[in-house]
């Protein structure tokens, strides 16, 4: 009898030891959350879209990854890695006895299988093309079955973090790409309606008390293209998380419950204003000229409040963006910068330098044409209209006609990108990856991304010339504190010729169960769910 | 009758194929058909860019495009949506049914109330009914389909229902103008002086005048609820054909327009003909 | 009834005077921004308070007014008449002009109409004044809305034709424009009346919805369908009272209009 009640005490006693550890939590049970739109795809390799995007996420297995809290690359299922080569090639040891969630088994061959397919020529991808740094072939050498060696043609800048972007596919698995290696794999998926994930038996994760990871049997991802069902469906305990919240829809949840939402700090999304400065643009000569002139778009610059858009528009859950890397991305960002100071009147006086008079409240250059143009952006992004109209009553007060001019996104994109019939655009720009060389495209005066003047055939002026220089130098060495000086000298210049006028970097704001336990919402991509096999629910 | 059916089967089918073709040359036609969000993704290079956008203008050539689709619908193949990287044809089977469902009960909602509405203000003769009546058709009218859906959607009300009420104000109003109408009419005003009863006015006299324009009615308010149905299926995310249209439209996914304008002119312009050929009998036996 | 016919032309006549002398009723531009007032409460200062961006609601509605009110009954008549001129036509001639012109009626009902409005976008200049964009917008509505009606106008038209009084009337002799204008066009007034009342809020809302393709009113002029759908953060977000304004507004307007109109319809 006495040995009976000592055995239930002790059961008890574990029992809430644990409790007492996981705070309240327990194995087993779904997550649910929205997808905005059904996934395009189930290959890793094809991943476009954010839906498919986070079905990867969830399901693939990645040689490193990069902690979205210290943004430092951690051990997964390689054990450790090694540059070679200045660069030019890398060594990984992989984790042994690792397999996928149809028990077929992990090995080298697998990773040099991925490389292969996503070097071969098909597969059109940011990360692919991030790898095919020059002219020729990628080597790859399986010195065992868990030490494989990568050898490119030419150095590839950041190439340990770009594994956090290749998912690795099985070279045997008969389940082909949608064998996981993942803490979930693909159960199933009706298109349109729902993707439902369930627990990967093999993954090879275990928590500091040895119990295999993921804690959640399943997740289930709902397609839901309305923000604001969407967070009725939240309200209504429906689904236990939502990834990117709208200021409006988080002032409303955390007036009801403010422990079910969560500022996690401003995000790498930057809201931007830029002027089109193709020369072959279909816009009046004189327009251009005042778009090529440094002196006219920072006296725009300086007559945009950005401390009031980020008040009005983003409900206070924004900071005024000095560059299109925000503050919590540490180490890349430079703390010498400061978004440019709101000053009417320096920005008239910087206009009158340039050439330009007032004359009846209506601002003209000096061949007396008014100063007027449009900007586009897309239609039914409520932020960005309301941004606009901030502008448009801004640059009234400097005597500046703006018209604002909402379009569908892809016909905005064609003009963008295809006939450049525009004058200003207003977007965002959404950077997944924390390092500069993923802008490249974006930098080089020859890249698509060179968004005010696309694939120039040489740098139309000194300071794109300098930037060149600076992006191919903090692309070839691997001296750290070389590519931040480099990466730094490319913010100053960017910030002193202005061509993206950069106004807010926005905050991840997510909503987040307080069912929910261990989660800690990160600025950067995947917001809420990061670390998705560390979560579990509370007993329901 | 044969002969009639025959010809009214050919004008279908050769409405169907204009119709197709038509809607397949404004797709291609409208800018942004070569765009892919894509392009935009940070780091693309330029030869995947291209890549991205030669995909898209595969099917740049309408008439070769449209040979081709009516080619694979002979065989049964729909063609596979660029969007959502699915069979046409597994898409339209599971949504097609679940709009024609909602569109069904929807016109059930707007017929009854619409019609119940018209035959009361002409029984009542009241005119603080007929404001009344006026006053909600004119209130649901003017409410944005977005928001009536969403207020249904907040009571945990279907929001197909919100659609019935979009359309009853044009059935209630038309119905009524018809009654009154015929109210004037001289046998009408003679069978009233008889002291023939409202209800048996309305039966033996009234309907039988009012029935060809009211089939024709029925015809227009399947065009009218589908129109009033496909936003509240995007505002509401009802896996109907709406939400498809809607995708199919930002992303200018060809085969998947082409195939949804046939379904939404095959439901228009079918239900039209039927109401057409339904009419021409009632008007011969109103006439016999 | 008179009474309330005095009390419709009243609502009609102050929508128009406020539209008209906006500029002096409203207690502020439609664009001036309060910034360190916005979301505000109602009060003396903004008597419907004011929108995210600061801007009085009260100005905004009275100014919207202007816009939608005059001109959604404007594109709303272009439809009417493209639907009498079009049905009329075909009920009247019948046989293979009615087959030909209804069968055009049913395709342009079933084509999708969103990416000509797209194409009408591209091609218009990018800095067109609001009010040259609002115009265009309302004159595209009405040339696209008149299908629906076109079809119960024939079927009235054809009807009508089959009527005694039409008969006597050929037996005299009467033909042609005669016929239709003495004779047809009264019996499908009704129907005509129904379809213009009915237009209008349905263009004011089209023309907000418009605003996803780039056409509609641009800012900062606000349209009272614009006001309208923004009724979306009403039932989702915060349900204030005096964000209904808009469409009490315009509920009350075309309920005038159906008051006034219903006589029209009634005495035909």
């Amino acid at each position: 009898m006495r040995a009976r009640a000592l055995l239930i005490s002790l059961v008890l006693a574990c029992t809430c030891t644990v409790f007492a550890q996981n705070g309240g939590g327990q194995n087993g049970g779904e997550l649910r959350f929205c997808l905005r739109s059904d996934p395009k795809t189930f290959n890793p390799l094809l991943v476009n879209d954010d839906a498919s995007e986070t079905v990867r996420y969830l399901t693939a297995g990645f040689l490193l990854r990069v902690n979205r809290l210290t943004q430092q690359p951690e051990p997964d299922l390689a054990i450790s890695w090694k540059i070679l080569n200045q660069g030019k090639s890398i060594r990984f040891k992989l984790r042994p006895d690792v397999r996928y969630s149809d028990g077929t088994p992990f090995s080298a061959v697998d990773v040099a299988y991925t490389m292969q397919r996503l070097l071969d020529g098909s597969v059109h991808s940011a990360t692919s093309d991030a790898f095919r740094s020059g002219e020729g072939k990628l080597v790859t050498r399986v010195l065992s079955p868990t030490l494989i060696e990568l050898n490119f043609p030419a150095p590839v800048a950041n190439l340990a973090y770009l594994f956090d972007f290749v998912p690795i596919l099985s070279s045997t698995s008969p389940q082909k790409e949608m064998a996981a290696l993942g803490p979930f794999f693909v159960a199933e998926h009706k298109a349109g309606a729902f993707v439902l994930l369930k627990r990967n038996p093999n993954y090879w994760k275990k928590d500091p008390q040895g119990r295999q990871l993921p804690y959640l049997d399943s997740v289930r991802l709902e397609v839901e293209q309305n923000p604001d069902i969407e967070a009725m469906r939240y309200e209504r305990g429906e689904i236990d998380l939502i990834n990117t919240v709208s200021p409006a829809i988080y002032e409303k949840l955390s007036s009801v419950n403010a422990s079910s939402v969560r500022d996690a700090g401003p995000s790498t999304d930057v809201e931007e204003v830029w002027f089109n400065q193709v020369p072959s643009a279909p816009i009046p000569a004189y327009k251009k000229q005042w778009f090529a002139s440094t002196a006219f778009r920072h006296a725009i610059s300086e007559a945009i409040n950005r401390e009031d858009m980020a008040r009005l528009v983003f409900r206070g859950h924004a900071v005024p963006a000095a560059g299109n890397v925000p503050q919590s991305n540490k180490f890349w960002f430079n703390a010498n910068l400061q978004p440019q100071a709101y000053d009417t009147s320096g920005a008239l006086r910087r206009l009158q330098s340039d050439g330009f008079r007032m004359e009846n409240q209506q601002l003209r250059d000096k061949n007396g044409n008014p100063v007027e143009f449009s900007i586009v952006t897309n239609a039914g992004n409520r932020s960005r209209e309301q941004m606009a109209t901030m502008i448009q009553q801004d640059l009234k007060k400097i005597g500046i006609k703006v018209n604002v001019v909402t379009l569908d996104f892809n016909s905005l994109l064609e003009r963008m990108t295809q006939t450049f019939n525009y004058e200003a655009c207003l977007l965002g720009t959404v950077n997944g990856d924390l390092d500069p060389s993923s802008q490249m495209t974006m930098w080089l005066s020859s890249g698509e991304d060179h968004i005010w003047n696309p694939k120039e055939k040489a740098p139309a002026t000194a300071w794109e010339a300098e930037i060149d220089k600076q992006m191919r130098i903090q692309a070839s060495t691997l001296d750290l504190h070389k590519r931040k000086a480099a990466w730094d000298q490319v913010q100053k210049i960017a910030w002193e010729q202005a061509p993206v006028i950069y106004l807010v970097n926005k905050d991840s704001l997510v909503a987040i169960s307080p069912q929910i336990k261990n989660a800690q919402p990160s600025p950067f991509r995947p917001q809420a769910y990061w670390n998705i096999e560390n979560l579990m629910l509370a007993r329901r | 009758m044969f002969r009639s059916l025959l010809l009214a089967l050919l004008r279908f089918l050769v409405l169907m194929l204009v119709a197709g073709l038509a809607g397949a040359t404004l797709v291609r036609v409208a800018p942004g058909f070569s765009s892919d969000a894509q392009e935009l993704t940070p780091g693309l290079s330029s030869e995947s860019i291209q890549a991205i956008r030669q995909a898209r203008l595969a099917d740049s050539n309408v008439p070769q495009f449209y040979l081709h689709y009516l080619n694979g619908l002979l065989h049964g193949n729909l063609g596979t949506s660029q969007s959502l990287n699915e069979p046409v044809l597994d898409l339209l089977r599971d949504r097609l049914p679940v709009s024609l469902r909602s569109l069904a009960l929807a016109l059930l909602v707007a017929w009854s109330v619409g019609l119940a509405l018209a035959v009361g203000a002409f029984r009542v003769r009241s005119r603080w009914f007929v404001a009344a009546a006026d006053s909600s058709g004119g209130a649901f009218i003017s409410t944005p389909a977005a928001v009536l859906a969403l207020v249904f959607l907040m009571m945990r009300w279907p929001p197909v229902l919100a659609v019935g009420l979009l359309v009853f104000p044009k059935i209630y109003r038309y119905s009524r103008n018809l009654m009154e109408e015929c109210l004037e009419l001289p046998h009408i005003v003679v069978a009233r002086a008889k002291g023939v009863g409202p209800w048996r006015l309305l039966s033996w006299h009234v309907v039988p005048i009012a029935i060809p324009q009211l089939i024709a009615l029925v015809g227009v308010s399947i065009s009218l609820g589908l129109g009033a149905l496909l936003p509240v299926e995007v505002f509401c995310d009802l896996h109907g054909i709406g939400q498809l249209a809607w995708t199919a439209a930002q992303s200018r996914d060809l085969p998947l327009l082409v195939n949804l304008t046939f379904v939404v002119s095959c439901l228009t312009i079918g239900a039209i003909m039927c109401c057409d050929q339904l009419r021409r009998l009632a008007g011969r036996e109103a006439t016999a | 009834m008179k009474m309330l016919h005095k009390i419709a032309i009243a609502v009609l006549l102050s929508a128009a005077l406020a539209s008209v002398l906006a500029r002096y009723i409203a207690p502020a531009g439609y664009e001036q921004q309060f910034r360190d007032e916005a979301q505000a409460r109602p009060s003396i200062h903004h008597l419907l308070g004011t929108d995210d961006l600061g801007r009085d609601r009260f100005a905004r509605v009275v100014y919207g007014m202007r816009v939608s009110l005059f001109l959604a009954p404007l594109a709303a008549l272009l439809s009417t008449i493209l639907a009498a001129a079009v049905g009329g036509i075909a009920g009247f001639c019948g046989g293979w002009v009615e087959r030909v012109v209804m069968g055009a009626t049913d395709l342009f009902l079933a084509l999708p109409w969103l990416f000509l409005l797209i194409t009408v976008r591209a091609v218009l200049p990018l800095n067109l004044s609001p009010v040259a964009s609002v115009i265009i917008t309302f004159a595209l509505l009405g040339m696209l809305g008149w299908a629906p009606a076109a079809r119960v106008i024939c079927a009235g038209a054809r009807q009508a034709l089959q009527s005694d009084f039409v008969w006597s009337a050929r037996a005299r002799g009467c033909g042609g424009l005669r016929l239709i204008r003495v004779h047809l066009l009264p019996s499908l007034r009704p129907a005509l009346a129904a379809q213009f009342f009915l237009s209008i809020p349905v263009f004011i809302i089209a023309e907000a919805n418009l605003g996803a393709l780039g056409l509609g009113v641009s800012e900062p002029l606000p349209s009272l369908g614009g006001l309208v759908c923004e009724l979306q953060d009403f039932v989702m977000l915060r349900p204030e009272p005096w964000r209904l304004a808009p469409l009490v507004v315009l509920i009350v307007v075309i309920g005038a209009f159906q008051v006034l109109l219903s006589k029209q319809e009634v005495q035909a």
